[in-house]
């Protein structure tokens, strides 16, 4: 068996839904902070919980792809903004080996008014991946973007398509361990989704590991080992990908 | 992973610590220590770095004159001061310095304070969108807006050796204490800056008050004037001003024959400084964590 690479163990994640209507102004954050006290009560009693992930426990391990598959509100995107350290668990804990690269979104931290090229270094920073590694990817990254002609051109003016195949290419080239990806497979045309799956599978062929977030079955069929079905926050089964998981999610 | 529902999982305690050879990331939940914070901010300087550049290229890209505007923005406050408060106000130097020179000294100093506290103040809110999809330590954000400013001032001081050359003057030997109060003033800065941004990002009310308070602290700061304008009965009370002291500072170290050092708001100056310092970073650490719940 190849060494975990992630172990979850009775993850959960609480919102206070009190919260939600959150404290915006210091009058009602001074008001509700009166009321509390003179209720005497502390400080999370009063407040109706919502529990957006609740003893979620799992492993991945080295080479496996675990796609999370679920209803909106499930958890799945929580679980990954746990993993990517965004937000906090309020209880259990999480333990990964190796450097993560999180793709919640294509393109954060792009800059309209940097150049592609400009965006390339920026983003590959934010990624975790020094600036000596992009220099020496940056062919790569921008042939596999395939927007070269307009590297110096300021983002802003590119296409939509222009724009998401960069952002997409950088955090491909990153040299990650382990893969956060949260429905950014359905990025550019047809023929970049292709090169985008083709470039996961041979990553997680050469050892690296993801887990990723999609609606899109197919996908989830060509890259997955393994799918982890989430329902209302609780991990409800999990398999592999050839097992009747997915069949009955669908179903 | 393979099995069926909720499985699970073996205990931590028993596999070999060497079947994990990177470092491994425990995500529970709890703030970092200090040290663990230090080592983050380190290990993601680069995004220090490029934010920094990011700022420098945006705020004078597109812009005719652009990089001579670090020199005209300067130049035209110490212009206008000199007019208001050494024509007008008829605040004359009390002895041999040029007004201009003792100005530049005060004006400088407080461009600079008055511009990185509210870009460090905003400067979380307007990366909401980034914190939100992705990780690198948050202090990063506040750090790079003052870092930004703090560039300018730095550059403010050409014009301040020109002037120099201008009116035939040199400094003494007390100029060695020049970056000590450019150190102190870039802390005090951040220092404020990282405070008032994550609590920026609970209350905005801090959006409307902030900028209130900077219009107030212009008049008392001695940024147009000197600190012997102030009734002697009234220093102690009017040194409060952390600024006060750095301003002072400042022109003791570059100006030959002002009044002696200005000891006690020095003191008073360092002492709220280093304080605010403790405070601003207790307090980011202890908020970090939860930051993007609560925005």
């Amino acid at each position: 068996m190849s060494k975990i690479v992630i172990e979850i163990e009775g993850l959960g994640k609480r919102y206070s839904l009190s919260h939600r209507q959150r404290p915006d102004s210091l009058k009602t954050w001074l008001r509700s902070l009166a009321r509390r006290t003179a209720a005497g009560d502390s400080r999370h009693s009063s407040d109706e919980d919502f529990w957006a992930l609740k003893d979620l426990s799992l492993q991945v391990r080295q080479g496996e792809c675990l796609a999370l598959v679920g209803k909106n509100g499930s958890g799945k995107s929580t679980l990954l903004k746990i993993l990517s350290r965004i937000t906090p668990p309020s209880q259990g804990r999480a333990l990964i080996s190796g450097r993560v690269a999180s793709l919640l979104e294509v393109g954060t931290g792009f800059h309209p008014d940097l150049t592609g090229r400009e965006n390339i270094f920026l983003n590959g920073a934010m990624l975790g991946c020094p600036e000596r590694e992009i220099r020496r990817r940056l062919d790569a990254i921008v042939d596999f973007s395939g927007v070269d002609r307009f590297l110096d051109t300021p983002v802003k003016h590119y296409s939509s398509g222009m724009y998401v195949r960069l952002a997409y290419s950088v955090a491909a080239h990153v040299d990650a361990d382990i893969l956060i990806i949260d429905e950014v497979l359905a990025v550019g045309d047809a023929e970049f989704q292709k090169k985008c799956l083709s470039h996961l599978t041979n990553a997680l062929a050469s050892g690296k590991s993801a887990i990723v977030v999609s609606h899109n079955i197919p996908v989830i069929k060509s890259v997955s080992s393994h799918v982890a079905w989430l329902r209302e926050g609780r991990l409800s089964e999990i398999g592999a990908v050839e097992s009747d998981v997915l069949q009955r999610y669908t179903a | 992973m393979g099995g069926k529902r909720d499985r699970i999982p073996t205990s931590m305690n028993d596999r070999a610590p060497s079947s994990r050879s990177e470092a491994t990331l425990l995500i529970d939940g709890t703030p970092p220590s200090w040290r663990a914070y230090w080592r983050e901010l380190r290990a993601f300087h680069e995004v220090t770095r490029m934010l920094i550049r990011r700022d420098l290229i945006v705020r004078f890209r597109q812009t005719y004159f652009g990089l001579a505007w670090l020199l005209f923005k300067p130049l035209m406050l110490m212009a206008v001061m000199s007019f208001a408060f050494g024509y007008l106000a008829g605040f004359e130097s009390n002895n041999a310095i040029p007004y201009p020179l003792i100005s530049f000294c005060g004006v400088i100093p407080w461009y600079f304070f008055s511009n990185a506290v509210p870009d460090g103040m905003n400067s979380l809110v307007g990366h909401l969108h980034i914190i939100q999809k992705t990780y690198f330590p948050r202090a990063i954000i506040p750090i790079a807006a003052v870092a930004v400013d703090a560039a300018e001032f730095l550059v403010a001081w050409l014009l301040f050796a020109l002037g120099c050359l201008w009116f035939g003057y040199l400094p003494s030997w007390q100029i060695v204490f020049f970056p000590l109060f450019c150190l102190q003033l870039l802390l005090l800065c951040t220092a404020i800056g990282l405070l008032l941004s994550v609590l920026n990002v609970r209350f905005r009310d801090i959006g409307n008050l902030v900028p209130f308070l900077l219009t107030i602290g212009f008049f008392l700061t001695p940024a147009g004037y000197t600190l012997a304008r102030i009734p002697a009965q009234w220093q102690a009370v009017y040194a409060l001003n952390p600024l006060v002291g750095i301003i002072e500072g400042l022109r003791w170290s570059l100006l030959r024959g002002m009044d002696g050092f200005p000891l006690l708001p020095v003191i008073f100056s360092l002492a709220t400084t280093l304080s605010m310092a403790l405070g601003a970073a207790q307090h980011f650490l202890a908020a970090e964590a939860d930051l993007v719940d609560r925005a």
